[in-house]
């Protein structure tokens, strides 16, 4: 399907979790792009483009963001909250990636609009099935709305 | 009842001059009384002395001529009476009793007969006498007169108006001087009803009464002021007690809330920031085992497996950690919990998710209790985790959940089949970091019956264990009733007596 196409944007600072993230996901999806923004000021400039260039194209693409709740900078609840105060990007699929499960964390993302919430487990057989599950119900399983010419030439037969 | 209401609300200052009017009134028309009843003796004892006095000597001078029966004589006696005004009526009588001689006055009876005694002394508005005529010792006849007694009423009546009114000139001044003096009196009383009186409504304990001399009067003034002196003394240290304690309460309540703050910052960076580098630890182990397995042999293999296991267990030691802090903490949000549902579903999550060992479970209907249900569901969680754990190396796992209920409390039993324990170490069962089981025999954090107990006893409850060693184990929970349960006070009260364990 040519929905599996769409990119995986993970945005983590800690490179442990860096590589342990990516190397998950590509086991679980190996043929999506994965695009990783190493703090919330570098997701932001990337999903809104500089002073320069306004929008970004690329955000099109975007089949789920991986945004883990506690970044340098700006933090993952700040980034959530831009990306759903902007037009071009309140649709985006967001899941909060977090150490902790917090109530407290976990009720102010629902509020601020995540998507969905997860614990990651230090357990990385449990992790890894969590990338899993998480890879393929956002890439295939998952209906987004098409926006821009770019996503509606390249799968026109998606929502079939 | 009203006269008596009436008397008793009257101010002292009446009451006081009401007693002294009173008694100079009583004295005052005794002593006009005596006098008159004194005047009026006297001048009657003085009247009659002299009427005596003139008949002597008329019943002297008219002798001779009653003797000889001499009426013209007799006439030119008696006339001389005429002189005096109030002399109403003379008579002469002979020894016979018959008139020799009268003087009337204008309409008088005639002179009365002698047959009949005539009364004599005051009687009426006269006085009448009676006198024998003597000559020579023998009674040659008798004198009668009487005299009208309005000159000596008239002079009575003029000495009581006068005794009277200068009576009640007295009376004016005495009450006049009264008024004056009995202010001695009631003044200080009447200032020291108005201070307590002032002192009791508007709680002003400067106010100090004057004192008046060193009589009782005085040194009930001056008692008085030491009394409010020593209250007012009081108050001031009461009043620097309170805002000392204000103060130490809003130190203490600041104290804590950086505490609660900084335990919260603990507790985030413990799940946060511990958790990360486990994670990578274990994420790393395996990425190792699975990507470079062919340049490690079987002790390193061996070695990776136990750093993960182990990475794995700390792990669960943190959340645990966590959930026992947070139960500890957290703010509690009470209300009517079925614990047999929770209690089902609970049951229902463990037999889809472990062993395969035949489970009967049974569990009360309709077990009713009031608390959080986030915490109970994490005590009844961890309480039904161990029952089936330490139930997983049986051949038939049996679970009974009861609840019995007295005036005040409801006691939930937990009775299970299971490898139980040895009674004598019941006192380390609810001990954070205790276990009665090595790892090997059963994993575990050590935690869970802490957290347990500490779920309990925010709820006011206590809870308590019975085992014989592979017979099984009996856990009671106890929660005060509903109406007793956890209120907003208490609640507090619990919130910081934590604190206090965990600071």
């Amino acid at each position: 399907m040519a929905k599996g196409d769409c990119s995986i944007l993970v945005v983590e600072d800690n490179p442990d979790d860096q590589i342990l993230t990516m190397r998950a996901l590509r086991k679980a999806s190996s043929h999506s792009p994965i695009i990783l923004q190493e703090d919330g000021q570098s997701a932001l400039d990337f999903l809104f483009g500089t002073e320069s260039s306004k929008c970004s194209p690329q955000v099109d693409s975007i089949g789920v963001i991986l945004l883990d709740l506690k970044l340098p900078k700006v933090s993952g609840l700040e980034v959530l909250r831009r990306i759903r105060s902007a037009p071009q990007t309140d649709w985006l699929p967001v899941v909060m990636m977090t150490s902790t499960d917090e109530p407290n964390e976990l009720r102010e993302a629902y509020r601020l609009g995540a998507n969905s919430f997860v614990t990651k487990q230090i357990d990385y057989s449990k992790f890894s099935e969590q990338m899993c599950l998480l890879a393929r119900y956002w890439l295939t399983v998952n209906q987004v709305p098409m926006i821009g010419s770019f996503r509606s030439s390249r799968k026109g037969s998606a929502g079939e | 009842m009203s006269e008596r209401w009436r008397w008793e609300s009257w101010p002292l200052r009446t009451k006081l001059l009401l007693l002294t009017a009173s008694i100079s009134t009583l004295g005052i028309l005794l002593v006009c009384t005596s006098l008159v009843v004194v005047e009026n003796r006297t001048s009657e004892e003085q009247l009659e002395s002299e009427l005596h006095v003139i008949a002597g000597i008329l019943a002297e001078q008219s002798a001779a001529a009653l003797l000889f029966e001499d009426s013209q004589q007799l006439n030119t006696v008696i006339s001389s009476l005429d002189q005096i005004e109030t002399i109403e009526q003379v008579c002469v009588y002979n020894v016979a009793g018959e008139v020799m001689s009268a003087m009337n006055g204008a309409g008088y009876e005639p002179c009365p007969s002698l047959d009949v005694e005539p009364a004599v002394g005051f009687v009426g508005d006269y006085y009448r006498l009676l006198e024998p005529v003597m000559l020579d010792g023998d009674i040659v006849g008798r004198f009668y007169l009487m005299s009208r007694l309005e000159v000596l009423r008239e002079h009575i009546w003029t000495f009581i108006v006068i005794s009277f009114s200068v009576g009640v000139g007295i009376q004016v001044l005495l009450i006049w001087v009264a008024s004056r003096l009995q202010r001695l009196v009631s003044e200080p009383i009447v200032e020291l009803s108005n201070a307590a009186d002032r002192i009791s409504h508007e709680h002003d304990y400067s106010i100090r009464v004057p004192v008046y001399g060193k009589d009782e009067l005085g040194s009930l003034g001056s008692t008085f002021n030491e009394m409010i002196g020593t209250i007012q003394q009081q108050n001031r240290k009461i009043l620097q007690s309170k805002d000392d304690l204000e103060r130490t309460v809003a130190e203490r309540t600041s104290e804590l809330s950086l505490a609660n703050r900084e335990l919260e910052a603990f507790s985030f960076s413990v799940s946060h920031d511990l958790r990360q580098p486990l994670r990578a630890i274990e994420g790393f182990g395996q990425a190792l085992e699975e990507d470079c397995r062919d340049q490690l042999n079987d002790i390193g293999l061996d070695y990776l497996g136990r750093i993960r296991a182990a990475t794995v267990r700390m792990g669960s030691l943190i959340d645990g950690m966590l959930v026992l802090s947070r139960v500890s903490r957290q703010a509690m949000e009470v209300e009517r919990v079925n614990l047999s549902i929770m209690l089902g579903e609970i049951v229902q999550e463990l037999q889809d998710t472990t062993d395969a060992v035949p489970s009967e479970v049974t569990i009360q209907p309709n077990m009713h209790v009031v608390g959080d249900e986030r915490m109970l569901r994490i005590a009844f969680q961890n309480l039904l985790e161990n029952a089936w754990k330490y139930t997983s190396k049986n051949e038939k796992r049996a679970i009974d959940v009861s609840a019995c209920e007295k005036s005040n409390s409801i006691t939930i039993a937990l009775k299970d089949n299971g490898v139980g324990f040895d009674m004598k170490y019941v006192d380390k069962l609810f001990v954070a970091f205790n276990r009665l089981h090595t790892p090997a025999q059963f994993s575990g954090t050590g935690l869970g019956l802490a957290t347990v107990d500490r779920v309990v006893r925010r709820h006011f409850g206590r809870i308590y264990a019975e085992s014989t060693v592979d017979t099984g184990a009996c856990f009671y929970v106890e929660f005060p009733r509903p109406e007793r349960g956890p209120e907003s006070g208490l609640q507090h009260q619990a919130t910081r007596q934590n604190w206090r364990e965990y600071g």
